[in-house]
């Protein structure tokens, strides 16, 4: 009686042991799965491609440790600076328009001043919706020089055909457009939210005191929204220099005519998996994430400043 | 933002109603301006639906009439008998139903267990996950080829899946979800004697569907329109997503028929499109919780 009591408390007390280990083991094996995918598709993956790039691996042969010569290659190879420049040029174009059109529609969109508002916000933010790759052909479509719509609207207003997709005078104007027409509604989205946050009766204050509604859009829309606009500069700059898909579609991996079309990302590609220069192709990669990752704490040192 | 106008400000009755009419006309413009750039943003969507819809000889029919004489939908015929679109889609469904199975199962269980477990070490270990956030994608992109190449994974569905499980935007995205969960519910479970699993899988999980939702949808779509992953793994072209599909035709020998393209195009989009337009608020809810804490 008393061994079988004995026993029965003894088996509790090693169920409750158990329970005590796995409630203490449980919360390691729930976060788990992110380390452990993390740790072997992200983490290794970047010190082994620092390791590749000074290789002068080519995917067949057993590659050879050849230093920083990679490097130095990189800084005598056109093609990186030219898709750097392309980069810039393309982020001139696009975020600052696209940032002060959100900003315009956003402010139009949260007043009362119109009607369909909600009609309006679904039509800019549709094209956010559509993949990279079928941006990319409409606008090959679009911009096609004998069967667009633009040159046909063009020619017929009595204007000349633009080779859009061939004259590097104008290649990058078509992705300008294809990245405002896709990202705005975006930035758009966050704005809107920004200005919900701001509280009503500043404005009615300053109608009181006589301000006219432009003034009230310079003098405290756009001082109170700072960290709005700077996040959403931020996420842009850091979408600018991650393109792929857009210029890839439209202009192929080579960048098209003049490599007006190569950014960093096409670039990449090229290198590593068509030329299949692994080693150089890292090289590249590493320097290009580098610029990502000083455009990312920038992010993140403004977001803590603002915060505080 | 509605302001009412103060009675201060209000002149005379002429001038009341001279402003009314200046407003009014101020409001015409506006909307003139929206209606006009909304025209502009939908000549893309106009323009790749009509080119699917236009018949071939079109082509030859130049300057191409900006809306067509004749509709046909010999291009959609063509996707169907002539091409791999349709097994396409298929591919590009399994795999964006079997991310968005693996991916919100395990954001869900770490998001929960950052919120509301109590282990050591916990918050390293989540500002670890958020500062992961911030290496980009790219830069790994050669060794893990290289790895999937070892693993013999290349031309598989695996180097689409398996990566996708490290989603640190899902996670941070479901513990701040699972904040407002109240600890009263969880310890009354574990008084009945509840798992610890069992307490996420029964009693969270139901609690927090609509963050699921959210996710499942984020996660969806960014499958669903993702094009670097399949386009360095897959090889043959029956294991090609759509959009890896709809690169590689466009820049092949069958671009003289750009308007099968297009017609494609217009199929991939409208699972796309019809869930945004279901389900909006779930993606504006996503979008803008980065931005405003």
């Amino acid at each position: 009686m008393t061994s079988a009591a004995e026993s029965l408390s003894a088996s509790r007390a090693a169920v409750r042991r158990r329970d005590r280990w796995w409630r203490t083991v449980s919360p390691y094996v729930f976060i788990s799965p992110f380390y452990i995918t993390f740790l072997i598709f992200g983490l290794l993956p970047i010190g082994f491609s620092l390791v590749v790039s000074l290789t002068n691996w080519r995917g067949t042969a057993r590659p050879q440790f050849i230093g920083l010569q990679n490097y130095a290659t990189l800084l005598q190879d056109p093609g990186l600076p030219k898709a750097l420049l392309n980069t810039v040029y393309v982020w001139i174009g696009s975020v600052p328009t696209m940032i002060f059109l959100a900003l315009i529609f956003a402010v139009i969109l949260n007043s009362r001043l119109v009607r369909g508002r909600n009609a309006f916000r679904t039509v800019y933010f549709l094209p956010q919706v559509t993949s990279l790759v079928i941006t990319g052909l409409v606008f090959g479509q679009l911009f096609s020089t004998s069967f667009g719509l633009v040159n046909t609207v063009l020619v017929a207003v009595g204007g000349n055909a633009i080779n859009w997709l061939a004259d590097p005078r104008f290649m990058k104007a078509v992705l300008v457009m294809a990245l405002v027409w896709r990202w705005v509604g975006n930035d758009m989205v966050i704005m809107l939210a920004g200005l919900n946050s701001i509280p009503g009766d500043i404005y009615e204050a300053a109608i009181v005191d006589g301000a006219s509604g432009v003034q009230s859009f310079f003098f405290i829309t756009v001082p109170l929204m700072r960290p709005v606009i700077l996040f959403d500069f931020v996420i842009t700059t850091i979408g600018i220099f991650g393109l792929f898909a857009e210029p890839f579609v439209l202009f192929g991996p080579g960048g098209g005519v003049k490599q007006a079309g190569l950014v960093t990302g096409t670039l990449i590609y090229q290198y590593s998996f068509q030329l299949f220069k692994f080693g150089y192709g890292a090289a590249v990669a590493w320097v290009v994430g580098v610029i990502i990752i000083f455009f990312s704490m920038l992010q993140l040192r403004l977001g803590n400043r603002e915060a505080t | 933002m509605q302001v009412q106008e103060p009675a201060l400000l209000r002149g005379s009755y002429t001038g009341a109603w001279a402003g009314r009419r200046r407003r009014l006309a101020g409001r015409a413009a506006l909307f003139l301006f929206l209606a006009l750039v909304g025209v502009l943003f939908l000549l893309p969507f106009y323009w790749m639906i009509i080119s699917s819809i236009r018949p071939v000889a079109d082509y030859f029919n130049l300057p191409m009439p900006i809306i067509p004489q004749r509709l046909s939908l010999e291009n959609y015929q063509k996707l169907f008998a002539r091409t791999l679109f349709l097994r396409g889609m298929a591919n590009t469904a399994f795999l964006a139903i079997v991310s968005v199975i693996t991916q919100v199962f395990c954001c869900a269980l770490a998001g929960y267990t950052f919120a509301k477990l109590r282990f050591k070490g916990r918050d390293p270990l989540f500002i670890g996950i958020l500062a992961t956030m911030m290496v980009p994608a790219g830069v790994g992109m050669i060794p893990n080829y290289i790895m999937m190449s070892r693993l013999h994974w290349i031309n598989t569905y695996w180097p689409l899946i398996v990566p996708g499980v490290a989603n640190a935007f899902g996670i941070f995205w479901m513990r701040q979800y699972c904040l407002s969960v109240p600890d009263e519910l969880i310890d009354a479970a574990r008084i009945d004697g509840a798992g610890e699993f069992a307490i996420f899988w029964r009693i969270i999980l139901p609690i927090i569907s609509p963050a699921l939702a959210s996710l499942a949808i984020f996660v969806f779509l960014g499958t669903w329109n993702e094009f670097l992953g399949p386009l360095v793994y897959l090889r043959s072209s029956e294991l090609f997503t759509v959009q890896l599909w709809l690169s590689v035709v466009s820049q092949l020998g069958e671009v003289k028929q750009p308007f099968v393209v297009m017609a494609g195009a217009v199929l991939a989009s409208v699972p796309i499109l019809v869930m945004f337009v279901t389900l909006q608020r779930y993606f504006v809810s996503g979008l803008t919780l980065g931005s405003i804490k």
